[in-house]
Formats: C-alpha cells, sequence, structure tokens
C-alpha cells in the first residue's frame, strides 16, 4: 500500500469504506423481502456512491465530483418518492408487500 | 477547539454553558406563558408559590421528577425512550451555532508564572462557515422525535397526531427555507456572523451608484426583506408546533396528540426540545433579519470607543462591548419569546387543511416571488 | 492520531454498524431509522472531506426529507405478518452472501492495490482549492453556466415525479393490513 501510515484518512480509506456500504447495500436488496426495505437499501447504495464522488473531488481538487453529487442526490430523492407511491399503490391493492409475491410478471 | 489547554477548557466550558442557558431558560419561559396567559385571560395564574409563583416551575420540577416511570404496554420501549432525547438535541446543536455577541479579544497575560496567548473567544458554540444551512438541516432533524414518540407509544391515536405533526413539519421547512434566500442573495454568505456584521448601524445600501442612507431606521434585515420576515417568522410558529399551528397537540381538543401516553420526566424534555425549537427560531430570526446582538445605530466601534473612553484596558474594552452587545441579544429574543406566547393565547389554531393550504399554496408562492423580486432588485440595483 | 484520524475512524465504524444495521435488522421502521443514522453520519464524513454545503443539503434533503418520507409511510403500513425478514432458502441465501462478499472483496482489492491514483493530474483539472463558502458559489457558478442543461432537466424531472406520485397515490382503498 502506497500511503505513508494505516492510520491517516487518505483517498483509498473513504473508497474502501464506500465500497463495503454499497456492498452491504446490494446484500440487503438481494436478502430482503420487504420492498421498502429494498427500496432503503437503493437509497444506501447511492449515498456510498456518493460519498465516493465527494472523496474523489477533494483528492483530485476537481469540483465537478460535487455537482455529480447535487444531481444524484436530486434523482435518488425523486425516485425514493416515485417508489414509495408505487409501494403504497402495490399495498392497496394486494394487502402485501413481501416481495416474493410479485415475482411473476402477471397481475 | 483551540492551541493550548487553556483555550480548549474555555471553549468546552462555554459549549456547557450555553446548552444550560437553553435548558434554563425553560423554567422562566414556563413561568412567563403561564403568568402573562392568565393576564391575557383576566385571571391571576399561579402566585401561591413563592415570590410572584416563581417557585412554581420548581414546585413542577419535584413533582415531574418523582413521577413513576412506565411504558405502554404495547409500545415499543427503545422508541418510547430515545423519543425525548432526541427531540433535546437538534434544538442545542443549532442554537450553538449562532452568535449571540462579538468575540472576545484577550490580550496575553501572565497568570501562575506562564505566559497564556492572545485569545479570540468567540461568543458561540463553534463557528459554521455554512451556519444557516447547518442550522436548518439539524432542524429538520427533530421530526424524528415525533415520529419515534407517535409509534413508541402503541396508540393509534398518538400515531395519527405524530403522523400530521410531521407532515406539518416538513411543509413548513419549505417556507422557511425559501424564505431565507434573499438574505443570502442581499448578504452573499451563509456564515451568521457576516450577516450580523452587515445589520450595524444606519441604514445604508448602494443603488445604482449612489449610496443611500438614512439614520431613521437602523440597517436590518426586516427593512430590506419584510416579505421574507414574515414568512421566515410564521414559519418559526409551525416549526415548534406552536398555536396558532398545534394541530397535532391541540391541548384543549386532543389532550396532548403524540405525547399523550408520556408523562414525567420524559414529557420534561419533550418541553424543554419545543421551547429550545422556539429559541432557535428566535435566535435565527434575530441574527437574520433584527440585526443580530446590533443596537440599533450603534456600531460596535462607537461602543468600543465608549469603554476606551472609560478607561479599560484592550482586554476590558472588549469584554464590556460583548456584554453590552449580550445584553442587546437577550432583549431582542426575550421580545420574540414574548411574541411567540403571546400569539399563542391570541390567535385560534388553525384546521389541518388550512393549515396545508397555508403552507403549500400560499408562503411558498410568496416566499419564490420574494426571492424573484429580490434578485431582481438586486440586479437593478448594482448594474 | 491526529484528530482528524480519530474522527475518521469513529465516523466509519458508525457507518458501518448503521448500515449493517438497515440489512440485519428484522423491524423495518428500526431500519429505516438506522438509515438515518447512516446519512447522518455520511453527512458528517462529507464535512470531514472538506465539502460543507453538500453535507447541509445532505441533512436536510435526504435525512430530513426523504427518511421522514420513508418512516411515515412504514408506520401507515400495519405490518403483522413479518415473521421472517430474509428471503427463504439457506442455499440461495449462501449463495448471495457469498457474491456479495465476493464483491466487496474484488473493490476493496482493486482500490488498495491502486499505487498510481492521481500521479496524472493535469493542472488545468485542478478547479477545488477553495473551500467553505466560495466552493458554494463555484458550485452555484458550474450549475448555472455548465450543468445549465442538466439543472433544467432536474426541474422537469421533479415535476414529472410530484405529479405521477400524486396520480398514482389517488388509486382508491386503504392501507390497512387485512
Amino acid at each position: 500500500m502506497a500511503h505513508e501510515s494505516f492510520l491517516e484518512p487518505s483517498l483509498i480509506h473513504y473508497l474502501i469504506l464506500s465500497a463495503i456500504i454499497f456492498s452491504l447495500g446490494m446484500l440487503g436488496v438481494l436478502l430482503r423481502k420487504n420492498t421498502i426495505v429494498i427500496l432503503m437499501c437503493i437509497e444506501l447504495m447511492l449515498n456510498a456512491v456518493n460519498l465516493t464522488f465527494v472523496a474523489f473531488s477533494k483528492y483530485s481538487g476537481n469540483i465537478n465530483g460535487q455537482i455529480m453529487v447535487f444531481f444524484v442526490m436530486t434523482i435518488a430523492a425523486a425516485e425514493a418518492a416515485v417508489g414509495l407511491a408505487i409501494a403504497v399503490s402495490i399495498f392497496k391493492r394486494f394487502k402485501e408487500i413481501n416481495i416474493r409475491f410479485f415475482e411473476n410478471l402477471k397481475g | 477547539m483551540g492551541t493550548d489547554a487553556l483555550e480548549i477548557a474555555i471553549n468546552c466550558i462555554k459549549l456547557v454553558l450555553i446548552f444550560l442557558m437553553m435548558v434554563q431558560a425553560v423554567p422562566i419561559l414556563v413561568w412567563v406563558e403561564r403568568r402573562g396567559s392568565a393576564f391575557i385571560q383576566n385571571r391571576l395564574g399561579p402566585n401561591r408559590v413563592g415570590p410572584l409563583g416563581l417557585l412554581q416551575l420548581l414546585a413542577d420540577a419535584v413533582k415531574f421528577l418523582t413521577k413513576e416511570e412506565f411504558v405502554p404496554g404495547k409500545g415499543i420501549p427503545l422508541l418510547y425512550y430515545l423519543a425525548p432525547v432526541v427531540a433535546l438535541i437538534p434544538g442545542a446543536v443549532a442554537f450553538c451555532a449562532i452568535p449571540l455577541s462579538t468575540p472576545l479579544a484577550i490580550e496575553a497575560f501572565e497568570l501562575f508564572g506562564q505566559k497564556w496567548g492572545p485569545y479570540t473567544i468567540l461568543f458561540q458554540g463553534y463557528e459554521i462557515g455554512v451556519g444557516i444551512v447547518f442550522v436548518l438541516g439539524i432542524s429538520s432533524l427533530a421530526t424524528y422525535s415525533i415520529l419515534m414518540a407517535g409509534w413508541g407509544s402503541g396508540n393509534k391515536y398518538s400515531l395519527l397526531g405524530a403522523l400530521r405533526a410531521s407532515a406539518q413539519i416538513i411543509s413548513y421547512e419549505l417556507a422557511l427555507g425559501l424564505s431565507i434566500v434573499g438574505v443570502l442573495l442581499l448578504n452573499g454568505s451563509f456564515n451568521f456572523t457576516e450577516i450580523i456584521r452587515a445589520q450595524e448601524g444606519p441604514l445604508m445600501f448602494q443603488f445604482l451608484g449612489h449610496t443611500i442612507s438614512t439614520s431613521l431606521v437602523p440597517n436590518w434585515g426586516i427593512f430590506y426583506q419584510p416579505i421574507g420576515a414574515l414568512i421566515f417568522f410564521t414559519a418559526c410558529f409551525a416549526e415548534s408546533n406552536r398555536l396558532p399551528f398545534d394541530l397535532a397537540e391541540g391541548e384543549a381538543e386532543l389532550v396532548a396528540g403524540f405525547h399523550v401516553e408520556y408523562g414525567g420526566f420524559k414529557m420534561l424534555l419533550f418541553f424543554i426540545g419545543e421551547y429550545g425549537h422556539m429559541m432557535v427560531g428566535s435566535a435565527m430570526f434575530i441574527a437574520l433579519f433584527l440585526g443580530g446582538y446590533n443596537i440599533p445605530w450603534i456600531t460596535p466601534q462607537m461602543v468600543q470607543e465608549h469603554f476606551v473612553g472609560h478607561g479599560f484596558g484592550p482586554s476590558g474594552v472588549s469584554v464590556m462591548t460583548a456584554l453590552t452587545f449580550f445584553v442587546s441579544f437577550m432583549i431582542k429574543l426575550a421580545l420574540l419569546l414574548w411574541i411567540f406566547i403571546w400569539v399563542r393565547w391570541t390567535l385560534p389554531r388553525f384546521r389541518y387543511d388550512q393549515l396545508m393550504d397555508l403552507g403549500w399554496k400560499t408562503m411558498l408562492p410568496w416566499a419564490l416571488a420574494n426571492t424573484i423580486i429580490t434578485a431582481i432588485v438586486l440586479q437593478i440595483a448594482h448594474s | 492520531m491526529t484528530a482528524d484520524a480519530l474522527l475518521f475512524w469513529f465516523l466509519a465504524l458508525v457507518t458501518i454498524i448503521s448500515a449493517l444495521g438497515v440489512v440485519v435488522l428484522a423491524n423495518p421502521v428500526f431500519s429505516a431509522l438506522s438509515l438515518v443514522m447512516t446519512m447522518v453520519t455520511i453527512a458528517a464524513l462529507f464535512a470531514t472531506l472538506k465539502a460543507f454545503f453538500l453535507a447541509g443539503v445532505q441533512l436536510i434533503v435526504y435525512a430530513g426529507a426523504v427518511m421522514v418520507l420513508f418512516v411515515m409511510v412504514l408506520m401507515l403500513f400495519d405490518l403483522h405478518k413479518e415473521k421472517k425478514a430474509f428471503t427463504e432458502g439457506a442455499f440461495s441465501g449462501g449463495l448471495k452472501l457469498l457474491l456479495g462478499g465476493m464483491l466487496a472483496g474484488l473493490m476493496v482489492g482493486a482500490v488498495s492495490m491502486s499505487t498510481d491514483l492521481f500521479k496524472s493530474v493535469p493542472e488545468s483539472a485542478i478547479t477545488n482549492n477553495v473551500t467553505g463558502i466560495e466552493s458554494t458559489k463555484v458550485l452555484g457558478n458550474l450549475l448555472i453556466t455548465q450543468y445549465i442543461f442538466g439543472f433544467e432537466i432536474l426541474g422537469v424531472l421533479l415535476l414529472v415525479i410530484a405529479v405521477g406520485a400524486v396520480a398514482l397515490a389517488r388509486s382508491k382503498g386503504g392501507t390497512h393490513g387485512a
């Protein structure tokens, strides 16, 4: 590893942290049954990506990373709103948000 | 935090003091509320315990502390206990970010045979570069205490009250944030200290190359942004769930909304949280629109020269100036808190759909119009 | 270990524990509250990376509005029948864990083995040598001049989302469990 000391935070530390959070989010999407918890794990993945962008933005001196975070944050908020609206509609129709019931495309 | 041990110690003590100031203001506020509301309603209020009823709150605190600690049977204990604590934290953290007076500039001095360097002690908990965004963000975390209280009580009516209260709060956060944009455009900074420093002395601004100045009014934000000030102040009422926006609590009708299952010490913590929210809203209003700690028409330089004329040393001048402006800030804060209490006992309550209409259909468009008009006027004035 | 390093390690620990809480906790309301904690600590991490305005926006937008929406929707659903939180099948569950672990290992390994990140950044790309309020001004400037198309499209997107969410929510039926 080509950094001075393991204890001082550098770019690599932030990237590893962000990779761990991203993997946890992905595991959540694969393993959980509740539709809304799956949506929340997607938000977790998006947050990990935001952290990567900001870390790169600081350590390379380029502020366009923060602009990307701006856009990602806005779109993630919008997508969360629509996802929740869909989840509410599904719950009203089927009285069930366990994702196993929606494995087939029909009905 | 500080360069050497003494400065770090002073900063830590300062944080604790500001927190305690916020907590200790609650008994005084409750006394003012009970006596003031009584006089508004043509009765006397509590005046038996101690002189003028001042010890009533001590008696109430003892009563609260000795009540039984219980958790509702169907409630979730973790959320039930966590909610009052989460109600307290955002108010305290946000209050520490607002400057209460001019900074203290202490010269180097000798004590216990060691040289303590020149210090600049800020009269606030900590200085944040993006102060306004920080305070807005932290205040928006107070919604979770309401939601946790409603859900953790295991009571359908608590939950309904909590959902309505949190929907109200997030609706009015929009108007709150947008009404400040005019002030940001005028001052070009998020920092509270810079905004307060721009409001010194008499009214003075640049317009098309001329400097227009009048000494009829001080240089406060409320004269530059009247609509913004009005919208911000109204949104502060909605943010702290005070009348006329306290549908979620509804003390006369719904018992207490989301904190109906709370009693004893946890209820006291909710009270402190609510009054803390009021104090943060008032402090922000003072900092943005009422000139912060500034005395009208008097700049800090004039006060400093006055004290130099009295023969204080440089540290003494700084300390006396800071104290003067602190007293000025406290007077403004007391006035605003009295207005909060006065409005509570004067106006009737809004219905929920009227409340939502007001937030989304009236205050949001007016705040947007204020932003656009401010931008246009600024562009003309500086062209 | 300096104060900055201590702060980073503390925040990283709390973030990972909260993210684990999101994935592992069975009660979805607890999961949502853990996600709020994760977002607050990520805002703090943004602040340590000197992106103060983004930290504030993360608190206001994500932790203060989006997560309130999630928590409110979860509280409206009467989820009595959640006996198990995870998908069924031990073999497929184990396979998913294995694959997730492999992805994490791949990413961490790739990052830590790259020794020449940013040895060759050209001078013209360095635009972020300002911090604090100046970075907000630079951000605002860039949004209005260089990224104006994306900015306007975001506005249209938000309008479409608002209309769509209201249209979706107007269907008949209640939100109470059977």
